[in-house]
C-alpha cells in the first residue's frame, strides 16, 4: 500500500539582489515513490512559491536537476523519498546547491560557467579521419565501439565534479577528460596531438589523486575513473595499445 | 521595477534560432557548413542545450539504408502517409524519406555513436507500422544509438553547432517577434538569470521551440515543453495547424509518466491486463503489440475503462502490464538498459522478475507552426512570412499528419533542420535594419500585468487544474460535451491565472515569473486544441472523438486556428498534399484515401 513519510527539507537559500545565504526548513508529507523534483514541486505548489530550482527532462537524461543532498552529488528526478530515507538512514535532508558553478539563485547554478570546462575539451570530431575509400559511412566494430561507448553516455550533469577530491582551480574535472578521452578512442578523430596535449597539460589527468569519487557519485553508473586511469596510463599514444 | 522593463541591450546576429534542441542546432550547423562565420545565436530556455528535449528521444530513426536489398523507400513513404491516417503531405513525405539515409550518414561522420552490427555498420532494428511490401511483413529500418538516439543527435548537433561558433543565451526566453512591415526581423527576449530584456535583430529568425506536453498531466515530455512557441505564433495573431492532432504514447512509465520505449514491445514485451491476457490480439490481430501508437494507447484505455486495469495506489493511477520478464537477460542488459533502469529507478520494480506498469502518456504535437517544404512559416496557405522560419516538433509541414510513426520525429529533425538551413542562407544578404519603435511594448505590458497582479491563487495549481481537464477530456477519447466543458474550464483557468500574483519581485532568476508566463502559453495552446477539436467532428488518426468514431472524407483537410483574443478562435482549412498520388507514378494508388488497418 501507499506510504506517506514527514520528511524536512533543510535548503541552503542564495538571494542575487541581497546576495544573502540562508538555510529555510520545508516541513511536508511526501509519498513513497515521490521523486525529490515532485517534492520541490509541491514545496512551490504548497509552501513556498520562491524557491528557485532546476530540472528539465526529469528521466535522468538532461543532468540539470543536480544538487547535493546530505553532502552527495546526485540527481533529484530519481531520487525517490522512500529510497532516499532508506539511503541516508532519517526523514532530515540538507539540499544544496553544487559548488562546481556559481550560484544563480538558491538551487539554480549557472551552468554556462561549468560548462566551459568541458567546451575546452572540444566535446566533437576536430579532425576527421578518412572514412574507407568507397564508403559513405566509417566502420567501426562492436568490439572496438565497446572500449569507450560507456564514456559516451556522460550527461554532464557535473556530479563527478562536484564529488572530485582534486581541489586544483584549474582541473578540467573528470567529465571534460571523459569528452576529450572518447574522441581519443573514437577511431573517426585525427585531432590526436592536440587532444593528448591538453590532457597532459597542467589542467590535465595528473590533477586527478584517483580517488575514483567520480565513479562512485556518477548518476549514469559509468566507470569515469576507468577513462581517467587509461589516460594516465598513457595508452592514447601513438604505437600505445589503444 | 520601472527600469527592468526596457530593452537593456540589442543583439545584432545573421540569423536568431529560438529553441538549441536537436531541429535547431541541425540547422545550425548546416548553416555552417554552406556559409562559416555566420553570426547565429541560439538562445534555449533550459540551462544548456545538451539539457534539451531532444535527449530523451530513446529507438531510433527510420531511414532505408541504400545497400539494404528488400526495404525501398517507396515502403517507408507509404508506412508514413498510412500511419497519418492520410494527412500528411506527401510532397514533405518524399523529401524527408528521399533524404532520410543522406542525414543519417551526415550524423555518423560528424561522430554520433550509433550501435553497430556485426559487421561494423549501423544496427538497425524495426519499430511499429514500419513494414515491407506495403504492409506485409515488419522492416528493420530503425538505426539507433541504444536507447539513447536522441542524446546522440544533440550531442553532435551542439558539438557541430559549437565547432562553427555559434553564440548561446541559455536559460532565456522569446517573448514577441519583431516585424519591419511584413517581414520578421528577430525578436525580443527575457534573460532569465539576469532578469533583464534584451532585443535580437537578425536577418532570419527560426523557431525550434519543441513540443506542449505539459498540457497534460501525464506526459513523457520535459519541463520546458509548454507550447511556447505556438503560444508565441497565436499571441502575433498568426495560425496553428492541427492543434488537435497530439500523439499519446502507449506506455508511459506509471507515476512520472516517463516514455518506455516502443522498443520493449519490438523486442518482444508483451502488454496484459488485469486477468493476465495477452490484449493487443482482439485489437490488432496481425501487428498486436507493434501496431501504430493510437491504436495501441486506446486498447489499453478501453481494458482500463471496461474494468481491466490495475490500480497503483501510490500515484492512484490505472494502468495495464508490459510484461518483459521472459525475455533473456542480454535482452534486457544490451538492448534496453536504460529504459529498464526507469523501472528500476522511477517506481522501484526489476523488469526481469516483475510486472511493469504502464498507461498511456502525452508524447508529441503532430501540430504545429504551419510552414511549407523550406520550413518558412505561412500566414495562409498562400504566404509566407518572410525572414520567419519554424522546424522540428513546433513546425507542421506536415510530415506525420494526425498520427506519426515511431522513429519518424527525429527523422524529422535532422533533415527538415537541413533544409530549411539551406534556405536561410538565401536571407544571409538582407540588411538589418534599426530596431523599430514600440517594439518590446507588447511584452512589457504583460510583464507588468504578471507582477502587478494581487490576487491570492497559486500558478502551480492552475497549471495542474489545466492539465488535469485536458487529460480527462481531451486526450485518448474526446466528445462534444467533454470538449465543451473544457472551453468554459479553460476560461476559468484563464481567470484565475490573471489574477495569479507572483510572490516575488525581483527580476533575476525569478522562476515563479516564467512558469506564470508559461502558464498563459499553455492556457491559450490548450484552449485551441480544445475547439479544433470539437470542431472536428470524426476521428482521424490520434483525434478520436467517441461521438464520431469514424474518419469522413470532408474532412479531409488541415486545420488552421488562430485565437484574436482568449476563447475567440478562428478556423481555416488548408489542403492536403497528394502529389505523390497525383504524379500517377508506379505504386500510386497507395497513396489514395487508404484505410488505416493494421
Amino acid at each position: 500500500m501507499s506510504r506517506v513519510y514527514r520528511i524536512t527539507l533543510k535548503v541552503k537559500r542564495y538571494d542575487p539582489d541581497t546576495k544573502r545565504t540562508w538555510v529555510q526548513d520545508y516541513e511536508l508529507e511526501a509519498g513513497r515513490i515521490l521523486r525529490f523534483t515532485d517534492v520541490f514541486r509541491k514545496i512551490n505548489n504548497e509552501l513556498d512559491p520562491t524557491l528557485a530550482w532546476s530540472s528539465s527532462c526529469e528521466h535522468a537524461q538532461c543532468g540539470s536537476c543536480a544538487v547535493k543532498v546530505n553532502g552527495k552529488p546526485l540527481l533529484t528526478c530519481e531520487l525517490l523519498v522512500e529510497n532516499a530515507i532508506e539511503h541516508f538512514g532519517g526523514t532530515t535532508f540538507t539540499i544544496e546547491p553544487l559548488t562546481t558553478a556559481p550560484v544563480v539563485r538558491d538551487l539554480v547554478v549557472d551552468f554556462d560557467k561549468a560548462y566551459e570546462r568541458v567546451n575546452k575539451a572540444k566535446p566533437y570530431i576536430i579532425d576527421p579521419s578518412p572514412k574507407p575509400a568507397g564508403e559513405s559511412e566509417y566502420r567501426i566494430s562492436p568490439r572496438e565501439l565497446e572500449r569507450y561507448v560507456e564514456a559516451t553516455r556522460c550527461i554532464n550533469c557535473f556530479c563527478c565534479a562536484e564529488a572530485c577530491i582534486s581541489s586544483h582551480r584549474n582541473f578540467l574535472g573528470p567529465n571534460a577528460l571523459m569528452a576529450s578521452i572518447v574522441r581519443l578512442m573514437d577511431p573517426r578523430e585525427q585531432a590526436r596531438e592536440e587532444r593528448l596535449e591538453l590532457l597532459y597539460s597542467e589542467q590535465g589527468v595528473y590533477r586527478c589523486h584517483t580517488s575514483m569519487a567520480c565513479s562512485f557519485v556518477c548518476p549514469k553508473e559509468i566507470d569515469v575513473a576507468h577513462f581517467i586511469a587509461l589516460a594516465k596510463a598513457d595508452r592514447f599514444r601513438s604505437g600505445a595499445e589503444k | 521595477m520601472g527600469n527592468t522593463l526596457q530593452i537593456g541591450s540589442t543583439i545584432y546576429c545573421d540569423v536568431l534560432i529560438i529553441g538549441a534542441g536537436g531541429a535547431g542546432l541541425r540547422c545550425a550547423a548546416e548553416i555552417f557548413e554552406r556559409k562559416p562565420a555566420t553570426r547565429i545565436v541560439a538562445l534555449t530556455k533550459v540551462s544548456h542545450p545538451q539539457k534539451s528535449h531532444t535527449v530523451t528521444a530513446q529507438g531510433g530513426m527510420a531511414a532505408v539504408d541504400p545497400r539494404d536489398p528488400i526495404d525501398k523507400p517507396i515502403y517507408h513513404m507509404f508506412d508514413t502517409w498510412k500511419g497519418s491516417d492520410c494527412t500528411a503531405d506527401q510532397n514533405i513525405i518524399k523529401k524527408i524519406v528521399d533524404a532520410s539515409w543522406g542525414q543519417i550518414t551526415w550524423l555518423e561522420n560528424h561522430g554520433m555513436h550509433f550501435s553497430r552490427d556485426e559487421n561494423g555498420r549501423l544496427s538497425k532494428r524495426t519499430f511499429g507500422g514500419m513494414t515491407l511490401n506495403f504492409g506485409e511483413s515488419s522492416a528493420r529500418r530503425a538505426v539507433f544509438e541504444a536507447d539513447r538516439t536522441g542524446k546522440g543527435i544533440m550531442d553532435t548537433v551542439w558539438g557541430e553547432a559549437m565547432k562553427g561558433g555559434i553564440s548561446f543565451l541559455n536559460q532565456s526566453i522569446a517573448t514577441e517577434l519583431i516585424f519591419n512591415g511584413r517581414r520578421c526581423v528577430g525578436a525580443i527576449a527575457f534573460r532569465e538569470k539576469a532578469g533583464d530584456f534584451v532585443a535580437i535583430l537578425s536577418k532570419a529568425a527560426l523557431f525550434a521551440t519543441g513540443g506542449n506536453g505539459q498540457v497534460f498531466r501525464i506526459t513523457t515530455n520535459c519541463q520546458q515543453n509548454t507550447g511556447d512557441g505556438l503560444a508565441l505564433i497565436l499571441q502575433e495573431g498568426l495560425p496553428i495547424m492541427d492543434p488537435e492532432a497530439i500523439q499519446f504514447h502507449p506506455t508511459g512509465i506509471v507515476g512520472p509518466g516517463i516514455l518506455a520505449s516502443e522498443t520493449l514491445r519490438s523486442v518482444g514485451g508483451i502488454l496484459r491486463n488485469k486477468d493476465m491476457v495477452r490484449f493487443m490480439e482482439r485489437y490488432a490481430p496481425k501487428m498486436k503489440e507493434l501496431a501504430p501508437r493510437d491504436l495501441v494507447s486506446r486498447a489499453i484505455e478501453t481494458e482500463i475503462r471496461e474494468g481491466r486495469g490495475i490500480l497503483n495506489p501510490d500515484h492512484n493511477i490505472q494502468h495495464v502490464w508490459i510484461d518483459l520478464r521472459h525475455l533473456p537477460d542480454y535482452v534486457h542488459d544490451e538492448q534496453i538498459p536504460e529504459v529498464t533502469g526507469f523501472f528500476r529507478k522511477f517506481v522501484a520494480i526489476d523488469p526481469k522478475k516483475e510486472l511493469c506498469p504502464v498507461r498511456p502518456s502525452n508524447h508529441y504535437q503532430m501540430a504545429g507552426i504551419p510552414t511549407n517544404e523550406f520550413g518558412e512559416v505561412q500566414k495562409d496557405p498562400q504566404q509566407i512570412i518572410p525572414g520567419l522560419f519554424a522546424i522540428g516538433e513546433c513546425a507542421c509541414a506536415s510530415f506525420h499528419g494526425f498520427n506519426r510513426l515511431g522513429s519518424n520525429s527525429i527523422l524529422e529533425l535532422i533533415t527538415m533542420g537541413k533544409f530549411v538551413g539551406e534556405r536561410v542562407v538565401d536571407y544571409l544578404g538582407e540588411d538589418l535594419g534599426e530596431l523599430p519603435a514600440g517594439a518590446g511594448e507588447k511584452t512589457f505590458s504583460q510583464f507588468s500585468r504578471f507582477m502587478e497582479a494581487k490576487g491570492k491563487d497559486n500558478i502551480g495549481h492552475i497549471r495542474e487544474a489545466m492539465q488535469g481537464v485536458m487529460t480527462e477530456k481531451v486526450s485518448i477519447f474526446r466528445t462534444e460535451d467533454g470538449l465543451t466543458d473544457t472551453i468554459e474550464a479553460l476560461k476559468e483557468l484563464k481567470d484565475r491565472a490573471d489574477r495569479a500574483p507572483v510572490s516575488s519581485r525581483s527580476w533575476a532568476m525569478n522562476q515563479e515569473l516564467v512558469h506564470r508566463w508559461e502558464l498563459d502559453n499553455l492556457l491559450t495552446v490548450s484552449m485551441v486544441i480544445a475547439q479544433a477539436a470539437l470542431e472536428r467532428r470524426e476521428s482521424r488518426g490520434a483525434h478520436f472523438r467517441e461521438d464520431f468514431p469514424e474518419r469522413k472524407d470532408e474532412f479531409n483537410y488541415h486545420t488552421l486556428a488562430s485565437m484574436s483574443e482568449f476563447g475567440q478562435v478562428s478556423l481555416g482549412k488548408r489542403p492536403i498534399d497528394m502529389s505523390l498520388f497525383e504524379a500517377k507514378g508506379e505504386h500510386y494508388d497507395r497513396f489514395g484515401l487508404i484505410e488505416r488497418k493494421y
